[in-house]
């Protein structure tokens, strides 16, 4: 455990320069579209209201009141957002990799700590979901300085005020990102660690058999996804809808941790018996 | 410990952040309005069993997030987004309640209650299996629970001449004595003309066979400047009903260059008998119902309700004795003299109706009356309750009233 | 006692280990001699559980390879196992972190052996620093098997001398350790025992003592013998 522990730590000081700059990256650029879109509202409110003559209640009631929830829908909010999903998606694969590849190969200094192998495995899937959850702790901190941004540009009475949640609600698209309850925090997230092990399990067999391993490794995917939405499957195709939806989501439940430990099992036995440097 | 601050912080922020974000989630709730009924007139014991379905949204910003909500005379409920309270799934308050007590028959029955049928002694389901739509290959799939002894009985059987029909789907179901009656609308390809039919099918449960069927009403749906639609008129979907009442409308379709106009031209209404198969022409003098889906059948009497202004006017026709009752007319509170289709029902010789619409500028209406002679015996509106945050720019939309 | 009984190892088709047998004792230097590519590597590798192998078994102390066993035996292979942007200081403090075997106070009097700067980055060393990093971070673990990779292959002729200078220090004493090479001259005479790797087999496993007093015959001799040149 401390061993565990000791490793989540060195794992996550490894991304901690990346995981910087992608919150960096994220902050700036969302600033910079709160900034935008609020003196886009301003300007437009202007020249309507003194311009167009429309008196400033019939302008809210055409236009609307200015709020983050129309900021964060716009591409300013989204593509920094899928940056960082892009960028966890590919550290998943890098994770492994970076040890193996350059002049100074780590993976022979991991495996040969006394420590069980698979601490190896669980420190890098947490550390994946640590960087995850970190990015989306840190965007919930950022929206409340956003708003502010947006209150120092628009005045007061343009503005309605809505709090965090009717914001994050207002990005239907991000409801597997920003779950709304904690419940589909776990379920949602839970799912994304079972997708990881199954992620890394493919790499672990295509350094343990490398071309081979890629083979199987696809193989072992299809099939661990296969497994994971067999009882959904199964549901529509042989039981003709039998099972209740509670049901179904127990079953799943049950399935996805049944993949998961097949995945954790295959990831003992491939980093014990199988791991070439 | 210098090398252990950037996960410790790191986690710190997680769980500050995201912990907060859901406590709040929870306490903000309370941040939508909180709807209720008024009563101005009449006995607010009336819409005790009522519960109104339908949908809030904020205006005031430009971002339209509809949510569920509930409303009933003990005030407003959301649903919640919450993925369980998805899974758990939210079927209309009839299927939930044969649910809840017939949870092993329910099973992979859906949520449409036109496909099941409740009496005291029977629970009964009916639907077609079409297999692949090319193959025509239509199967009627039965399940019937004998209430008494709890035995379930399912059975499938081919649908007579099904290789014409390139399409068929259940529209009632019904049994009598032990027969069980399978009322489908079917669309049939012959010769390459294509037609419909409401067909009814009479099915032996001691035998599991089909000793009977015939069609009810046969059409084609368009011909050259006409449209003809036929439809069941609106009854409780589970009830045992032993007529069937069909009502019949021919539209003129007149097109010219851009736009394309329907006129009703003739409307006939027909009662069926299951049993017996006698079908009548029910004919009320001055009776123009238009296209619109307000009339409903309790099993004994027929509504027939249509709009003119803010007025909903009802013709009670009993069909025992084929009389035609006193036209009442409820007004509704509308904008500019007109109101949008309001939601009604019938249950228990009373009529429930509820506009369909609310905002700051618009009303919405709860009336409660005798289904018969038209004496209102509630009425109200629905409020935002004053403790609620103040805001003027919302819409709620009702679509779905339920009484228990 | 290290074990290797009959390993045999294929890399895709080709046999590469073809039933290696050899044992290595506390307390000796155990040199494996083979020309590149006889899988003088693979050997150490296997049996630090870094590589699969087909056939045969592998023991340390009669036991199989196990986490504990690190504790007992550590490998020095012949790259650098540190990340680049670590200093030596931290990769030190890595090592007493997860070791409990670490003796901190023979990692600061290898230092000053090699002259290394603890403040340097692993990145900016050269070929000879880097190896003897690399060394220090072995050798200070407490342990009683040191397996190394050509500690000398591709360094500079100080920094040769000084990694010699370790085999005769007290730093070996009472180690097992066993030694890839296939420039016998620097350590000839340090060597206990010499097994020699051909074709995938061991041709000859011989003690370098007693081969020079009975024999006469030095390491060289017997090689030049072995392989006929």
């Amino acid at each position: 455990m401390k061993n565990y522990l000791k490793l989540v730590n060195f794992e996550f000081n490894r991304i901690a320069k990346l995981f910087a700059v992608l919150l960096g990256v994220t902050f700036v650029i969302q600033i910079v579209g709160v900034i935008v879109q609020s003196r886009y509202y301003l300007s437009m409110a202007n020249e309507l209201i003194y311009e167009g003559m429309l008196s400033k209640v019939k302008f809210l009631e055409n236009y609307g009141h200015m709020s983050l929830s129309q900021i964060v829908i716009s591409m300013w909010f989204l593509v920094p957002i899928l940056l960082c999903v892009a960028a966890v998606g590919f550290y998943i694969f890098l994770i492994w990799y970076r040890d193996w590849v350059g002049k100074n190969t780590f993976i022979y200094r991991l495996l040969m700590l006394p420590t069980t192998r698979l601490n190896i495995f669980f420190a890098k899937i947490t550390t994946i979901l640590i960087m995850t959850l970190g990015l989306v702790a840190s965007q919930l901190i950022m929206l409340p300085i956003e708003t502010l941004v947006m209150k120092s540009i628009v005045p007061k009475e343009f503005i309605m005020d809505i709090t965090l949640n009717q914001i994050v609600i207002s990005m239907p698209e991000l409801r597997f990102i920003f779950p709304n309850s904690p419940i589909e925090l776990v379920i949602f997230y839970g799912a994304g660690v079972l997708a990881v092990s199954i992620v890394f399990t493919a790499i672990l067999m295509e350094r343990s058999f490398k071309w081979r391993g890629i083979f199987a490794g696809l193989i072992y995917s299809a099939v661990a996804v296969g497994l994971t939405i067999l009882p959904l499957l199964l549901n529509v195709i042989v039981f003709n809808g039998f099972f209740y939806t509670i049901e179904l989501f127990v079953l799943e439940i049950i399935m996805g941790l049944l993949v998961l430990a097949g995945s954790i099992l295959t990831c003992r036995f491939l980093l014990m018996k199988k791991i070439t440097v | 410990m210098k090398k252990y601050w950037k996960s410790t912080a790191i986690i710190f922020v997680i769980v500050v952040s995201i912990g907060s974000f859901y406590v709040n989630s929870a306490t903000s709730a309370e941040h939508y309005p909180k709807f209720v009924i008024q009563t101005l007139s009449g006995n607010a014991q009336e819409i005790k069993p009522l519960i109104i379905k339908g949908s809030y949204a904020d205006t005031s910003s430009m971002t339209y997030v509809n949510t569920s909500l509930a409303i009933s005379a003990k005030g407003t409920t959301y649903e919640s987004r919450s993925i369980l309270d998805e899974l758990v799934g939210n079927p209309p308050q009839e299927i939930k309640r044969l649910q809840e007590k017939y949870r092993t028959f329910m099973r992979g029955k859906g949520f449409s209650g036109e496909l099941l049928f409740e009496n005291k002694k029977f629970l009964a389901y009916a639907n077609v299996d079409s297999g692949s739509i090319k193959s025509r290959n239509h199967k009627f799939e039965i399940s019937v629970l004998t209430k008494e002894d709890d035995i379930i009985n399912s059975f499938k059987m081919d649908v007579p001449k099904g290789k014409e029909m390139d399409y068929l789907h259940v529209e009632d179901v019904q049994i009598i004595e032990d027969k069980l009656y399978l009322i489908t609308d079917n669309i049939i390809s012959n010769n390459d003309k294509q037609y419909e039919e409401k067909h009814i099918y009479t099915i032996d449960l001691a035998t599991k066979k089909i000793i009977d069927h015939e069609a009810i009403i046969q059409f084609s749906r368009s011909q050259e400047h006409t449209r003809i639609d036929v439809q069941l008129v609106r009854t409780s979907p589970t009830k045992a009903n032993d007529h069937l009442i069909l009502l019949k409308t021919e539209n003129k379709v007149s097109e010219d260059m851009e736009t394309t106009s329907e006129e009703v031209v003739s409307q006939e209404i027909i009662s069926y008998n299951i049993e017996t198969k006698e079908k009548e022409t029910i004919n009320i003098p001055g009776l123009r119902l238009g296209g619109n889906q307000l009339s409903f059948y309790d099993g004994s009497t027929i509504y027939f309700m249509r709009l003119d202004g803010r007025d909903l006017l009802v013709t009670p026709y009993r069909l025992a004795d084929d009389t035609v009752g006193q036209t009442y007319s409820i007004q509704l509170s509308g904008e500019k003299g007109a109101v949008s289709e309001p939601i009604t029902t019938v249950i228990d010789g009373k009529l429930y109706v509820a506009s369909s619409q609310m905002n700051a500028d618009l009303n919405a209406d709860i009336i409660v009356a005798d289904a018969y002679t038209g004496k209102t015996l509630f009425k109200g509106q629905v409020a935002v309750d004053g403790s609620s945050k103040d805001n003027s720019q919302f819409d709620l939309s009702l679509y779905k009233l339920f009484v228990n | 006692m290290i074990e290797v009984k009959a390993v045999e190892k294929k890399f895709g088709r080709k046999k590469i280990l073809k039933g290696v047998s050899f044992t290595a004792n506390k307390g000796e230097i155990t040199c494996l001699i083979g020309i590149n590519g006889v899988g003088k590597t693979t050997i150490l590798n296997a049996i630090m559980a870094l590589t699969p192998f087909n056939k045969g078994q592998i023991l340390i102390d009669g036991e199989p390879i196990n986490k504990n066993s690190f504790e007992k035996i550590t490998f020095i292979p012949d790259t650098i196992t540190m990340l680049p942007h670590m200093k030596i200081a931290e990769a030190m403090e890595f090592m007493d972190d997860f070791y409990t075997c670490w003796n901190q106070e023979r990692a600061t009097e290898l230092l000053g052996f090699f002259r290394l700067d603890p403040n340097d980055r692993i990145a900016s060393l050269s070929k000879g620093n880097a190896a003897k990093v690399n060394l220090l971070l072995g050798l200070a673990l407490d342990v009683d098997y040191v397996l190394m990779d050509e500690p000398f292959s591709g360094i500079d002729m100080f920094s040769r001398e000084d990694i010699a200078n370790v085999f005769t220090s007290h730093l070996i004493e009472n180690r097992g350790v066993i030694i890839t090479t296939h420039e016998v001259g620097d350590i000839e005479h340090l060597i206990d025992k010499v097994v020699l790797l051909d074709e995938g087999k061991v041709t000859k496993e011989f003690s370098a003592e007693e081969e020079r007093e009975n024999e006469g015959k030095s390491v060289i001799d017997v090689m030049r013998e072995v392989y006929q040149r």
